[in-house]
């Protein structure tokens, strides 16, 4: 690779093409898809910018401390419903990180795209009362381009699977080695009738584009990658869009206000700079990429004269409609070692489950895989790990402990969440985080079909394990959710004005130079593991407002 | 697929949602600092922040939570060396309420805990289990003995060792004995 540029320095009371709001899966391939245009972009992201060099093994802090995810510093509150009031909890309600490159840096890579149902369930399947549930404007053929641009441009590793979507190109990379936890899921699931396939993930099984390969470290979910082999943007598109000369990325800056002027255009984005100073950058065009639910506090935190009910909120849509995916967690122990502590998550993946089917009672599909979870590392395979008979303490406790981390693994089930107007971000009223801005709050209540989904899955895990020959399995209580790690249909994508935020090429209904792509942007919530498809949107959602731009149309 | 819901579910399965609560306000605090100060140190060497009756009755607390036998346990990893660093460091502001902790359970034995028999010692823990006071143990138990050396426990790595966690920065397959036969195979290829 050539030498990287230069970075620009750009002025703040000179307006730039663009300025890119949140450096994560969406913005960092949005800033480098304009700036590789020849367009000149100011990238902010809240987070400083680490590289692999700071990324660390060190359990505590990552895990425990939440470095990663903004610490003390990420201020948000949880409530069930708006009756409570809501309050601070030990783990922040929306998990999300605080870095260049977003949650892409931390994020486990599972990596799957949505399938045509995703995008017309609604017309499918009828309304479901008492649910925003809706079709998206664009179809699974639209976005397929994209998604094969999105495998070619980061790296993933895969092999197709007998239910995939069609694709119009292989995986650029072969899957990565198979996992004893995918293995036995394998094993289990065949005995079942069942089809069990490699699970793709965003992770380079061999060098490619001069990254080179994963070194099964297994430092993976929650962690930032050591070896740059996790194709995050920080990795993969913030490195080409900064050696274009023409992006400059402004880390530890956080945005507070988006400005709108006289004319009901958006004219500047104001934010604390990493010294702690009021800045504001002016722009011909903002795109909002924060995620699900920093997006929407911020579009909420920037009301004027025009949009009393927070920018971009004619609808009344925004921070509505929240959705994360349902899951649940079966645990086994087999008798012989698996040191599933090793590598990546998930190596297999069960996808027979996809397809709602009305023969079960309720809405929803998802999907099943093999992997770790929390006991790919010491301290929270001892804390959150151990079955229901075996005491938390003392000389069994520690027998377990010896006998089982190596022995270890979870069926991790991931499924559809249906978009609910009543659950939501909003910005709480009484406290703060330490800029002064309004915490985050979110309001969460899951629909009952929900967890009767992952109560089925949960059902199924454990018909696999046990197939798989397992000394001991047992089930993670189904319980409600008031943490979200996927934050996603808070600014939905639709073709009316009144009923959704952005439009299908994820330009604001009511501010023409206001782009938002992220999470947010999901009509439906997809069967688990967005990023692929917020990626996929935001390489469709760059080559739009590329093309509005040439032709004088912000 | 996130990694926190079980996390809580600990917080929660561990009997004291109160004690972790507080845990986790002081949690956020500079953990750089901790390294700095927790450096592991060899056996028996002073503590800084504790004394060493103090000293004494954590480590028998962290003892009885995870004892020694033929792999090592607390002792042998030094959690109290753990405990230590983080009552004058990353917990500072949590101290005042640990020292009362041991203060009440002090009082329960009628003696300092850790002059008590290793049996009497387990009757009143299981009396305690459910307090906030022995959760907050619990996890700093399991922290010590599992968390990077660098913060006082965990020395010489005996709490990995325990578990059978070799730490590494890389690894190839075959990982475990599930996927061996899918390994040799691709191998041969």
């Amino acid at each position: 690779m050539s030498a990287p540029a230069a970075m620009p320095l750009f002025p703040t009371r000179k307006a730039v093409d663009f300025v890119v709001i949140g450096s994560g899966a969406a913005g960092g391939v949005i800033a480098r898809e304009l700036s590789t245009a020849g367009f000149d972009v100011v990238l902010l992201e809240q987070g400083p910018h680490r590289t692999a060099a700071d990324f660390v093994h060190d359990e505590l802090a990552v895990q425990f401390n939440n470095e990663l995810m903004g610490g003390a510093g990420n201020v948000q509150t949880y409530r069930r419903t708006a009756a409570e009031t809501a309050k601070t909890q030990s783990v922040p309600p929306a998990l999300y990180a605080q870095t260049v490159g977003g949650s892409s840096v931390h994020f486990s890579a599972n990596f799957w795209r949505l399938r045509p149902i995703d995008f017309k369930e609604r017309s499918a399947l009828g309304p479901i009362a008492g649910t925003g549930f809706a079709d998206w404007p664009i179809s699974y053929e639209e976005l397929e381009p994209y998604y094969t641009r999105v495998d070619w441009e980061i790296g993933v590793s895969g092999e197709p699977g007998p239910f995939d979507p069609p694709r119009s190109k292989p995986y650029p990379l072969p899957p990565m080695p198979l996992k004893s936890s995918g293995a036995l899921l394998e094993a289990g699931a065949k005995k079942l009738g069942l089809h069990p396939q490699v699970a793709p993930v965003a992770v380079l099984s061999q060098p490619y584009n001069g990254r080179g390969a994963c070194i099964h470290c297994g430092f993976c979910m929650g962690f930032g990658c050591e070896a740059g082999a996790k194709s995050s943007t920080l990795f993969t598109m913030i490195p080409q869009a900064l050696a274009t000369g023409r992006c400059e990325l402004r880390a530890r800056c956080a945005v507070y206000r988006i400005e709108t002027g006289k004319d009901g255009r958006v004219s500047e984005v104001q934010y604390w700079d990493e010294k702690g100073r009021q800045q504001a950058q002016r722009a011909r065009a903002v795109v909002l990429c924060a995620n699900g639910a920093e997006t929407p506090r911020l579009l909420l935190m920037s009301t004027s004269a025009q949009f009393p009910q927070g920018l971009a909120n004619g609808s009344g849509r925004v921070g509505h409609y929240l959705m994360g995916n349902s899951h649940s967690i079966t645990h086994a122990v087999f008798d012989e070692p698996l040191h599933d502590y090793k590598s990546v998550q998930c190596s297999r993946v069960v996808h027979d489950f996809y397809e709602s089917d009305a023969k079960r009672g309720f809405y929803g599909g998802g999907a099943i895989d093999g992997r770790p979870f929390l006991a790919a590392t010491p301290m929270l395979f001892a804390l959150t790990s151990v079955p229901p008979d075996v005491p938390r303490w003392g000389a069994e406790y520690k027998k377990y402990l010896a006998h089982a981390f190596t022995r270890h693994m979870v069926a991790a089930s991931a499924g559809t969440s249906l978009a609910r107007e009543t659950n939501t971000i909003t910005l709480d009223p009484t406290h703060k985080d330490p800029l002064g801005r309004p915490a985050l709050r979110m309001t969460y209540e899951d629909h009952p079909d929900d967890l009767k989904l992952v109560t089925f899955l949960q059902d199924r895990s454990v018909e696999i394990l046990e197939a798989a020959g397992a000394r001991k399995v047992w089930r993670e209580p189904v319980e409600a959710s008031s943490v979200q790690a996927h934050l996603l249909g808070t600014c939905r994508m639709g073709d009316d004005p009144k009923t959704s935020v952005v439009d299908r090429y994820h330009r604001s209904h009511d501010v023409k130079n206001l782009f938002i792509c992220d999470g947010s942007s999901f009509v439906t919530s997809g069967r688990g593991q967005p990023t692929m498809t917020i990626q996929a949107l935001a390489f469709r959602a760059a080559e739009h407002i590329a093309k509005f731009a040439r032709q004088g149309d912000l | 697929m996130h990694f926190e819901p079980s996390r809580r579910g600990f917080l929660k399965a561990a009997g004291s949602a109160a004690g972790t609560a507080w845990l986790a306000g002081w949690w956020p605090a500079a953990l750089a600092a901790a390294k700095q100060a927790g450096a592991a140190r060899a056996a028996a060497a002073p503590l800084e922040a504790l004394s060493p009756e103090e000293g004494a009755d954590f480590a028998a607390i962290a003892a009885q939570i995870i004892p020694s036998d033929e792999l090592p346990g607390a002792n042998e990893a030094g959690v109290v060396y753990f405990i230590d660093a983080a009552v004058r460091g990353f917990m500072a502001g949590a101290a005042a309420d640990l020292r009362k902790g041991l203060a009440d359970l002090n009082r329960k034995a009628g003696t300092r805990f850790a002059g008590l028999t290793a049996q009497a010692q387990l009757d009143l823990l299981k009396k305690e289990e459910s307090s906030p006071f022995f959760g907050t143990m619990q996890f700093l138990t399991v922290a010590g003995m599992f968390s990077m050396p660098v913060y006082g426990g965990n020395k010489d790595y005996a709490g990995w060792k325990m578990l059978g966690f070799e730490h590494r920065h890389f690894w190839v397959p075959p990982f475990g004995h599930y996927d061996a036969p899918m390994a040799k195979a691709g191998a041969k290829k």
